[in-house]
């Protein structure tokens, strides 16, 4: 691994993720934020952000067990929104695939919807994998640091910002920031109708399962509605 | 069992199902592709899951108490920050538009 280090492509990849950590920075505090509402220590809220490193699946934790689903559901739910994950290690796959394990297995703990975003063209268009390995890795070192101090910045503003602000509402806010701009061909419209009317409908389903059931609805509106699609034209 | 025990339980729970996920093709599989059905299914996981962690936070004044009028400020500030969302793909942007509204309207009903 240390032999196909590059400092140079390290130091770039941290420099170019600086705009994305922009992005993810409100993400992050609404991260501390939401694990504070739901009743978790200072350094568990942390923690949350140091391991999950998630802020999907660290939102739908918190949120589900503020709402008091059991342990099953919150791990089942996490593993529904983490599933996007998959495309993204699928997609790095084959760039990876001359490294050793130990860079494998660390690319891998970075790997986020911006690092992949940021990083990917890269891996297209050199084929240094050295050099790309460490950009990636700069990248995600870059992104994962600020996620902590987002989060940090959370937990003190939820500890001293009155409930009447409703910071609370930045988590939703967050959320429709990444979704609205999804919504730009039919199929994914149709997802959006039909995970919408189905978690509402479903609402009363015991252990707060609607979240779950109503987005692998969504997912399977998604996969009919593009044969459906393929076969119109 | 303590909300803290939980919370740290979780903690650990979800890191390894993340983790699981993002190491999944990179090592576990590296040699295997992904079954077209499933590469199908996984591009539609962020809008399907998006809506459904967001719209009940959006439609429901208290739990269970669906509310699609304009008297529930929360549905109001959400268009809001749709609408900026929509035009300028900024987090930022949103969360300011939508929070703005939220206080505004807080301040104008209540």
């Amino acid at each position: 691994m240390r032999k196909s280090f590059s400092p140079a492509a390290f130091l770039e990849g941290c420099r170019d993720s600086l705009p994305m950590l922009i992005g993810i920075i409100p993400f992050g505090i609404v991260c501390g934020i939401g694990a504070v509402a739901a009743g978790a220590s200072p350094v568990a809220s942390l923690a949350m952000s140091m391991i999950m490193f998630s802020g999907a699946a660290q939102i739908v934790a918190t949120q589900l067990l503020a709402s008091g689903a059991p342990f099953a559901v919150i791990l089942l739910s996490c593993l529904v929104v983490s599933l996007r994950l998959l495309m993204y290690s699928a997609a790095m796959a084959p760039y990876l695939r001359t490294l050793d394990h130990r860079w494998r297995s660390l690319l891998a703990f970075v790997l986020t919807d911006q690092a992949f975003a940021g990083t990917l063209q890269r891996f297209r268009d050199s084929d240094d994998v050295g050099a790309n390995a460490s950009y990636f890795l700069g990248s995600g070192a870059m992104l994962w640091i600020g996620w902590q101090f987002a989060t940090l910045g959370g937990v003190l503003a939820g500890a001293f910002i009155p409930a009447s602000w409703h910071l609370e509402f930045g988590v939703p806010l967050c959320f429709l920031a990444v979704l609205v701009p999804l919504l730009r061909d039919r199929v994914s419209l149709i997802v959006f109708a039909i995970s919408a009317v189905a978690v509402v409908a479903l609402d009363a389903m015991p252990l707060r399962l609607s979240l779950i059931c109503a987005g692998l609805l969504g997912i399977a509106a998604g996969v009919i509605g593009d044969k459906a699609m393929r076969t119109h034209e | 069992m303590s909300r803290e025990l939980t919370i740290w339980l979780l903690v650990f729970a979800v890191g390894a199902i993340t983790y699981t996920a993002r190491v999944s093709f990179i090592a576990l599989f590296a040699r295997r592709s992904m079954p077209a059905l499933l590469a199908r299914a996984l591009r539609h996981v962020p809008v399907a899951m998006l809506t459904a962690i967001v719209v009940p936070a959006i439609v429901f004044s208290a739990p269970s108490v669906l509310d699609l009028s304009p008297g529930n400020i929360r549905l109001i500030a959400a268009l809001v920050a749709s609408a900026a969302a929509w035009w300028r793909q900024s987090t930022m942007l949103t969360i300011a538009a939508g929070m703005a509204a939220l206080w505004l309207l807080q301040y104008l009903v209540g």
